[in-house]
């Protein structure tokens, strides 16, 4: 046991060392969050005062088209990054996991968009979604398109543009989520497996998929969070547009409170997508535990 | 064979991921007289000239945003890592009243997300009169509900007997934590100031919330601010953002050992 009342220590010490850290938690998250929920009673604008609406602020979200799109397209932010945060990224890590010779360089290429700024990789990825870019030069030559599309101005190609971004942006950590899971199987599993003639898919499914529950529980509750908050690419790449196609619940807080100044109706979404990120956190645990 | 096709695959991969990146230095270093788009692709420049880096770098504000982000960082990662240290030192090695509870509270925060907080927070920051400044952009960004916990587990794991040594020898509760804990966790510090660079580094909507005026912006804003502002090429632009890339790939490749033993740590505790 490493923990215990230390003789002769002052009550006080432990509160001490705390300190700083629960003051910028007091100031930074439980006032803000207080305020939060007070805003959401209010209708506020920052320059008059303060006016009690009572629930309006939720009622008018029931009837509110703009919400209902924004949670559409956040509902697709969640089921376009699952195959590529939660799937597509133990592929990968499965493949880093060999022993070659210079695969910790090519760990570190695939971490690459990870450490660069979103603003940085949207910018990068104009060459790639331009009319003359390299995606439109790759799937006419293909024969797949006969006319370049203008990914991020059309209303149908907008999102899943933005959604292949984010998943691209963020894929190399979930691989390293993974990769440090495989590092913990023992290898002598999967050299029994091999006597005893198991397929590599026969191994991927008995052998890997099971031992990795739990990092597969971890990635999907990122992958979740990171999902319903979809907000710095969407600002940098296509400011919600094309006609709201990429509106997500991030960007709509957004808009509502920075654009519009309707800091009430801005609090009460942002409200309603706490309780559910939290409900999802939840459920997933539910899910996931007894199975690790 | 397996071999040579598993090189395949791996460059093939890497491609998709370094790919946009090439696109985005060959725009920064192609003469005027080159097309930045053209179909097919013109990608080489011919030949690769410096003049955009320059350009980008005299010019344009960048030497002052880039200057702003070394303060940002200079300033945060330190003050970061060392609250969350301070932080998780009694939590992982003394019992005390409300222990559960602060852990329990500090934790809920990975789960609160910032677009929900933004608004609050802004009106929070404002009412302090940290509005525009850089006070107001560095506060927040201070408490990691991460940092403590990575720091946490890493602490519990300190063998008792250089503890109980150094306190038999009379050290009192912060010359531990200093000569003996922060010592023997070096390597789960430098996986959070790593992290913590990258995060200040690419830091771009609590900035763009708190703050009006672009002589205060860091990097990242200061080229989302540019691209929106007619005049700035796009060669500049390009050669601007790889600028602000180099210093966060430089100090990643240097360190990038930690970060893997850093993600097992998080994910088994």
């Amino acid at each position: 046991m490493i923990v215990g009342r230390i003789p002769g220590q002052r009550w006080f010490t432990p509160y001490l060392f705390a300190l700083p850290a629960l003051a910028l938690f007091g100031v930074f998250f439980v006032w803000p969050a207080v305020t939060a929920v007070q805003l959401s009673f209010l209708k506020y604008d920052v320059v008059s005062e303060p006016v009690f609406v009572g629930l309006d602020n939720f009622v008018r979200m029931a009837s509110d088209p703009r919400f209902w799109t924004a949670t559409g397209n956040s509902l697709l932010f969640l089921v376009g990054l699952f195959p590529l945060l939660v799937v597509l990224p133990l592929l990968l890590a499965i493949l880093v996991n060999q022993k070659l010779p210079g695969i910790r360089t090519f760990r570190m290429l695939y971490y690459l968009p990870v450490v660069t700024s979103m603003v940085a990789v949207a910018i990068a990825w104009q060459y790639v979604f331009n009319q003359q870019g390299v995606l439109n030069w790759l799937l006419t030559g293909a024969g797949l398109l006969d006319q370049p599309i203008q990914y991020l101005l059309d209303p149908f190609w907008a999102l899943p543009a933005v959604i292949l971004v984010e998943g691209w942006k963020s894929m190399g950590f979930y691989m390293m989520i993974y990769l440090a899971g495989l590092q913990t199987i023992d290898s002598s599993l999967y050299e029994a497996a091999r006597v005893d003639g198991a397929s590599a898919w026969d191994r991927l499914r008995h052998i890997t998929v099971p031992l990795m529950v739990p990092y597969i529980a971890v990635a999907l509750t990122m992958e979740m969070l990171d999902a319903m908050q979809a907000f710095t690419s969407v600002y940098v790449m296509t400011r919600g547009g094309p006609q709201d196609a990429t509106l997500t619940l991030g960007y709509y807080i957004w808009s509502a409170g920075f654009e519009h100044y309707e800091m009430g109706y801005a609090s009460a979404v942002g409200l309603v997508l706490w309780v559910v990120m939290i409900g999802m956190a939840l459920l997933n645990h539910r899910l996931t535990r007894g199975k690790a | 064979m397996r071999r040579a096709g598993n090189y395949i695959l791996l460059t093939a991969i890497a491609l998709v991921f370094v790919g946009p990146f090439l696109l985005l230095l060959s725009a920064g270093l192609k003469p005027s007289s080159q097309a930045v788009f053209s179909f097919p692709p013109d990608i080489i420049p011919r030949p690769p000239v410096l003049d955009w880096v320059k350009e980008a770098w005299t010019v344009i504000p960048y030497p002052r945003y880039l200057l702003n982000s070394v303060i940002y960082v200079a300033v945060m990662v330190p003050l970061y890592v060392l609250v969350s240290a301070l932080c998780a030192y009694p939590l992982a090695r003394t019992s005390f009243r409300g222990r559960n509870l602060i852990f329990m509270a500090i934790l809920s925060t990975m789960f609160l997300p910032g677009e929900v907080m933004l608004i609050p927070r802004f009106l929070v920051v404002s009412q302090l009169g940290l509005a525009d400044t850089f006070a107001g952009v560095i506060l927040p960004g201070l408490l990691s509900a991460f940092g403590i916990f990575l720091l946490r587990q890493t602490f519990a794991n300190v063998p008792r007997e250089i503890v109980d040594a150094a306190r038999t020898d009379g050290c009192h509760e912060l010359r531990i934590f200093w000569h003996v804990m922060l010592p023997a966790s070096r390597p789960t510090l430098a996986i959070l100031a790593i992290l913590g660079f990258v995060s200040v580094w690419n830091s771009f909507i609590w900035p763009l919330v708190v703050l009006k005026d672009s002589a205060k912006f860091p990097i990242a804003l200061g080229i989302a601010y540019l691209s929106g502002v007619t005049g700035t090429d796009v060669r500049s632009l390009a050669a601007g953002t790889i600028i602000s890339i180099v210093p966060v790939v430089v100090v990643f490749m240097l360190m990038q050992r930690h970060v893997l033993e850093g993600m097992r740590g998080a994910v088994k505790g």
